[in-house]
């Protein structure tokens, strides 16, 4: 198998998740290939799962006040605080081809090329169901899957820099009197790659290392390229009329 | 009455429950959580179809809808949000849940 191999870098919440979903449209047409995509977060953001309830889980007169942009995403899963990490997404026919049995089953296939990533980074990496990857237990990628128009789009984050007391400076928690309990849990139980490697792992030693962890977990050649003209006119598009629009992120309020 | 609850299903995902419930009935439902739902807005039409659904019924007729609409769901349920809307009652009752 080959696969298309996108480094996007930086953009802002609202362009990466139109990217996503421009690539899983043009690949759902047949007018580009099988895609595995990187990219960050510049301004940082908070990105919420598809049927969370946005103030239930966001404080985002904090966002407002320093800069962090909101996006609801159009996976499942939970709040992310993006920042100082590599998020990566593929998009494959849902044929059976690469990913077969259930959804469990899919989120360990294409997980296996986190582990493979980490593994080139000198980290020994396991499957963490429903969704994470653990390094010694401590959760370093959290992964949301989605199926649409007969693909299959995952995208995940791998934590090279991890701030919790400003992520939950803008996170809620369920109870603000167990806040302080939740903090001291989630600095036992989340690590960033670099803290766990003991020296500082940046977005390009991440990203080689992660393209040859995919190439080498999913059995695929890499080819490099850029998102068509098309697909960014349409992340463009999709970005100014879903993504940053209030009606998305507010469709539960 | 107004109802809710905030439960984690062992081994799943955090559940945010809130509903109306009048004489019996779900009148109004909100299920909102970091689960995964797909196809997510059949799902949602699942969710919306149990407004007038009698508590008694509301398991099965959960249960019925999300197949009859082909949904796959992965850290929830239908049998754990029927218990956390009794739970919800319950709660709202002032009866031990």
């Amino acid at each position: 198998m080959t696969l298309r191999f996108i480094d996007s870098g930086p953009a802002r919440a609202g362009i990466n998740m139109g990217t996503d979903e421009a690539i899983l449209e043009a690949v759902a047409d047949g007018l580009s290939p099988p895609t595995l995509r990187f990219y960050s977060w510049s301004p940082p953001a908070v990105s919420i799962g598809y049927f969370q309830g946005l103030e239930a889980e966001v404080d985002t007169d904090e966002c407002r006040r320093r800069g962090v942009d909101v996006v609801r995403r159009v996976t499942g899963g939970g709040a992310v605080f993006h920042d100082d990490e590599l998020t990566y997404s593929l998009i494959l026919p849902d044929d059976g081809s690469v990913v077969s049995g259930g959804p469990l089953e899919s989120y360990v296939t294409l997980c296996a090329g986190v582990i493979e990533g980490l593994r080139e980074l000198g980290l020994q990496a396991s499957f963490a169901p429903i969704n994470d990857v653990t390094v010694d237990g401590r959760k370093v990628s959290g992964n949301a899957q989605t199926r649409k128009r007969g693909c299959i789009l995952q995208h995940g984050t791998v934590l090279l820099g991890l701030d919790v007391d400003a992520m939950f400076s803008l996170l809620k928690v369920p109870d603000e009197k167990l806040r302080g309990r939740l903090v001291a849990d989630v600095k036992a139980r989340v690590a960033s790659v670099s803290a766990l490697r003991g020296s500082k792992v940046d977005y390009p030693e991440a990203a080689r290392a992660f393209a040859r962890g995919f190439s080498r977990a999913l059995g695929a050649d890499l080819l490099p390229r850029a998102a068509t003209g098309g697909e960014l006119v349409r992340a463009d598009a999709i970005a100014r009329e879903k993504y940053d629009s209030a009606s998305w992120t507010a469709r539960r309020p | 009455m107004r109802v809710s609850c905030v439960r984690k299903e062992p081994g799943g995902k955090l559940l945010r429950l809130s509903a109306r419930v009048e004489e019996g009935r779900v009148l109004e439902l909100r299920l909102d959580g970091d689960f995964f739902a797909h196809p997510e807005e059949a799902f949602e039409a699942a969710e919306a179809s149990l407004a007038g659904c009698p508590v008694a019924d509301f398991g099965i007729a959960f249960a019925e809808a999300l197949a009859g609409s082909g949904v796959t769901l992965l850290g929830l349920s239908p049998a754990f949000v029927a218990e956390s809307l009794l739970e919800a009652i319950a709660k709202a009752s002032g009866e031990a849940p």
